[in-house]
């Protein structure tokens, strides 16, 4: 039984932090999002073992825990994706405001020598 | 014709001078700016001293950001001609005129090393490239280019324009090129002659020319699918 208060506690104090983090402003309310449907996820199935039970015999899977590690693995992948997908867009804002300052830091230079 | 000549410069304090000395000498009436890519050394004093402006960029941005930062002034000062040229002097002054002169009745005048005869020589490994990327190009834009990774260009206002919105990041020339031609854009090719690299080394490794030949085939094809092959130009 210690196992299942355990797992509960664990995926409700993640569930906690998550939300603590985006009130703090650390996190953005659009990150958070898939944070939040995983620790909620997680909780639900913490409190009732057998939905995963009940998931792998739908699937064929012999061994229950395996859909877990699955799921887990899978999200993973999708947020990790997720963050390259950000830190590209964001490389490229950076380059366009560095190109720009550039620009305008020139510019002064060169109107300061006419004055 | 207001002219431009864009020199993106890494740590070229060695070369810079007098490329920018050759410029003046043989084209003394084109503007001449230097985008230093977040120089350690003292590219950018070397730069100024003889006579040319500099953009200094707040970090390495690496080529294609420092390019493109050439081509956004060229833009904003209304520039007619923007012609780009390397820093370490492999691209000769003498031959801007050839370029000039083509550049009014095309958007984009590549200096080829290889069309015609000139006096250029390259490794074999090096010349298997090239023949690959020339393959690859004529393939998907249906022209023969000879020189595909040559990084001396002339480019005219729509082009600066296009340039100005987007430019390939790393080893940028061959899917630039694409990017054009997909856009409508009329380009060609003249010969010129090109001198070996006076001072700093090649920065080209084995394994980073692995990645150079897989990272410059896959945005070929990207841009391929990426941009409709129905614009005409006008």
């Amino acid at each position: 039984m210690a196992i299942y208060v355990l797992s509960v506690s664990l995926a409700f104090a993640f569930l906690l932090i998550v939300l603590e983090l985006v009130r703090r402003q650390k996190l953005k309310e659009q990150y958070s999002l898939l944070w939040i449907l995983f620790s909620v996820t997680l909780l639900i199935i913490s409190f009732n073992v057998s939905i995963i039970e009940w998931v792998a015999d739908q699937l064929g899977v012999k061994y229950a825990p395996a859909i877990l590690f699955l799921f887990g693995l899978l999200f993973c992948f999708a947020f990790i994706l997720h963050l390259t997908i950000v830190i590209t867009k964001l490389t490229s804002h950076v380059l366009r405001l560095a190109q720009e300052v550039t620009i305008l830091k020139e510019r002064e230079v060169s109107h300061g020598q006419n004055d | 014709m207001k002219t431009l000549i864009i020199i993106p410069a890494y740590n070229e304090e060695g070369s810079i001078a007098a490329v920018i000395r050759d410029i003046h000498q043989h084209a003394p009436s084109v503007d001449v700016i230097v985008i230093n890519d977040g120089s350690s050394d003292r590219t950018e004093q070397c730069a100024i001293n003889a006579g040319a402006r500099v953009l200094t960029l707040p970090y390495n941005v690496g080529i294609g950001g420092g390019m493109q930062t050439g081509y956004m002034y060229a833009k904003q000062h209304n520039y007619d001609i923007a012609i780009q040229m390397d820093a370490d002097g492999q691209h000769l002054a003498e031959e801007l005129p050839k370029l000039i002169a083509k550049a009014e009745h095309y958007d984009l005048v590549i200096g080829s090393r290889y069309v015609e005869s000139t006096s250029y020589r390259s490794s074999h490994l090096r010349r298997i490239g090239m023949i690959f990327f020339s393959g690859l190009v004529s393939m998907v834009t249906g022209q023969r280019f000879t020189d595909t990774t040559s990084g001396f260009r002339a480019a005219g206002p729509k082009v600066i324009d296009l340039y100005s919105q987007y430019y390939p990041i790393d080893y940028p020339e061959v899917e630039a090129l694409i990017y054009l031609k997909r856009k409508g854009c009329r380009i060609t090719e003249v010969a010129t002659e090109m001198r070996k690299r006076e001072t700093g080394k090649s920065s080209i490794t084995p394994l980073k020319s692995i990645y150079y030949m897989v990272k410059v085939t896959l945005s070929v094809l990207m841009s391929a699918m990426r941009y409709d092959r129905t614009v005409v130009s006008k």
